[in-house]
């Protein structure tokens, strides 16, 4: 029975810090409660974050790409916030030269 | 209102959040508006045809974490809007190439954290507007390459944490907008020489912890290439000219390989490259040439049989803030003049023997200075006169007689211990911001920490001032220093054994006598 701090898909769960270590193939994402972190499993992670899979862990990394709303990774954007134009994973208050809108969309091509 | 199937929670801007009530199959109810519909972390086993038949406006379907193994043809028809599908986190072993054939408005696609072996040949034929693939932490053996063939508009794919051993020639042909691929945590062995032609706009490619034991020269055919990865796998050789036609690499990891050799020429040209670490290439005998690669701000080259470095360093390397060539067999340095930049130097463990006075000129942002472990003997007058920021110099271990202190008036940290012949006093005055010292004898520590002898009952030190250090022509006078030095070995007013007496009855004797 896992203890109530701990949501869905806790292996590991800890009274003042939520889920330590998640089941395989689930996220830890770690949510800011005052001072202390608690952990949370997920699959897959919030908007704004992207997640890192790895063998020993998976884990939801805060999306730090300038003006992106979601990430593929640490250097790639998905999702642009509103009003700007994504190019290559990146975002763009107008398309970079050479390049244009694709009709209908927010996406800069060729 | 909108209307809304229990018991999920919807927002009435067509949104409709129905994840993790435990719910073992999709809620029928549900507005013909929906345009963003959570299903994840449920229950669902399967997904019968046509079940979102009505939901013709939806554009992002969650349905990760539940229990799919399998997805019914015609599951999915009538979402002619779907932009956004998750189906990571479920049972599938196959991926569901049937039910994804009509999605021809879907740009991301996440299949990642399934254990899926097969992906049929036709899978993402009807997915021309796909930007976003993941298919990592399955069981996939090969590189599903005619699969992809079919993704042109695709810019990122993950096909890290499977069980791909080898990527054949011309693997991702197609993918002539692919910017991110990430194949790390695989068991690739072999990478073949036109792997990755046709990746024209490739940025990022990540191979790191797979089982490479050659350097992947398929990358000749990536020229937009930014971000290389190939650290913890088995290579040992670095090529001459390994990364001539990748001229925008800003980052290479390389680090956790088996490096023996080092081409002199791989790393020339890199122009947007800052930082660069190799470790531990013990065949490696030539400094590498860094014509080129202007803008390196961080070098980090130990553990190599380099013996001297080239005296153009610096007049290439004009950013350098760091460096490191630690643990070589370096004998002399050159000028490090045109580095102006040079905030941190480790030449610890080396075969330096004499510093001269114009070495370190004009390093005046120069921080820490690491020299122990070599075998200096002697040290320019000058040698540190103009290192005016420097906080932490380490001499230790190495067979100075005497050391120069001018220009050393920002030091807060000295090490001097292990220079066996280095028998005579610092002057306080001349290092005023000292903080810790450790000098080869107990008695050297008297200068800075007070020994009893030498210390006024009101507990102040009071320093005789040296006359050598005043011929340095820095004059404190009547200022009074309040030293907070911390000294090792902790002050002994004692010369060590060897200059004095021969046995420790005769020291313990005369302590006796002087404190009786």
């Amino acid at each position: 029975e896992v203890p109530p701090s701990c949501t869905r898909g806790c292996e590991l769960c800890s009274e003042y810090n939520g889920c330590l270590k998640c089941m395989p193939k689930l996220f830890i994402l770690l949510e800011r409660n005052d001072i202390r972190q608690i952990g949370v499993c997920l699959a897959s992670c919030p908007v704004g974050y992207f997640g890192v899979r790895n063998p020993d862990m998976n884990k939801c990394n805060k999306c730090r790409i300038e003006n992106c709303e979601d990430c593929f990774s640490r250097n790639f954007c998905t999702k642009c916030k509103e009003g700007l134009y994504a190019h290559k994973g990146r975002c763009y208050p107008s398309c970079p030269d050479g390049f244009s809108l694709t009709n209908g969309t927010t996406e800069c091509t060729s | 209102a909108a209307r809304c199937a229990a018991p999920c929670r919807c927002d009435g801007d067509g949104g409709a959040d129905c994840s993790g009530r435990g719910l073992g199959a999709v809620p029928t109810g549900l507005s013909a508006f929906t345009y963003y519909l959570d299903l994840s972390m449920n229950n669902i086993t399967e997904l019968p045809a046509n079940v979102f038949k009505n939901l013709t406006y939806l554009e992002e379907l969650r349905l990760a974490g539940n229990d799919l193994m399998s997805i019914h043809p015609e599951a999915l028809s009538g979402l002619h809007q779907l932009k956004v599908l998750m189906l990571q986190n479920n049972q599938l072993k196959m991926v569901p190439s049937a039910a994804l054939r009509n999605l021809h408005a879907l740009q991301s696609l996440r299949l990642d954290a399934n254990h899926i072996t097969e992906v049929p040949e036709n899978s993402f034929e009807g997915l021309q507007q796909l930007r976003h693939l993941w298919l990592d932490d399955n069981n996939l053996a090969e590189v599903p390459v005619e699969p992809l063939s079919h993704l042109a508009n695709l810019q990122a794919l993950t096909l890290a944490l499977n069980r791909i051993t080898s990527v054949p020639d011309h693997a991702f042909a197609n993918l002539s907008s692919l910017v991110v691929l990430h194949l790390h945590n695989n068991r690739i062995r072999e990478i073949g020489k036109n792997s990755f032609s046709g990746l024209d706009n490739l940025e990022t490619l990540d191979l790191n912890f797979n089982n490479l034991v050659t350097f992947p020269e398929a990358i000749e055919a990536l020229p937009k290439l930014k971000e290389l990865g190939f650290h913890s796998n088995g290579i040992a050789v670095i090529p001459e000219r390994a990364f001539l036609r990748n001229t925008l690499l800003r980052t290479i990891h390389l680090y956790d390989n088996p490096l023996s050799t080092v081409g002199t020429t791989a790393f020339q040209n890199l122009s947007e490259l800052h930082s660069l670490i190799l470790r531990g290439a013990s065949k490696m005998e030539t400094f590498p040439s860094l014509t080129g690669t202007v803008n390196l701000e961080s070098l980090t080259l130990t553990g190599t049989k380099i013996s001297a470095i080239p005296a153009s360093l610096c007049e290439e390397l004009r950013l350098l803030r760091t460096l490191d060539l630690s643990y070589n067999k370096i004998k002399e340095l050159p000028r490090f003049q045109g580095c102006f930049h040079l905030e941190e130097i480790n030449l610890q463990h080396n075969r330096i023997q004499q510093i001269r006075g114009d070495t370190f000129q004009g390093l005046a942002s120069l921080h820490i200075l690491d020299l122990s472990k070599n075998e200096i003997k002697s040290i320019d007058k000058g040698a540190f006169s103009s290192l005016v920021a420097l906080t932490s110099l380490d001499l230790s271990v190495n067979a100075l007689t005497s050391v120069p202190t001018t220009g050393l008036r920002a030091l807060h940290q000295l090490r001097l211990s292990a220079n066996l012949d280095l028998k005579g006093t610092l002057e306080p005055r001349s290092l005023p911001k000292l903080r810790t010292i450790s000098v080869p004898y107990a008695y050297q520590c008297c200068a800075f920490a007070g020994c009893d002898t030498i210390m006024s009952s009101s507990g102040d030190s009071e320093r005789k001032m040296d006359t050598s250090s005043k011929g340095a022509g820095e004059e404190v006078a009547g200022e009074r220093i309040h030293l907070a030095v911390h000294c090792l070995p902790s002050p002994g007013a004692f010369k060590p054994c060897e200059f004095l007496l021969g046995s420790w009855m005769i020291r313990l004797t005369v302590w006796f006598i002087c404190l009786v």
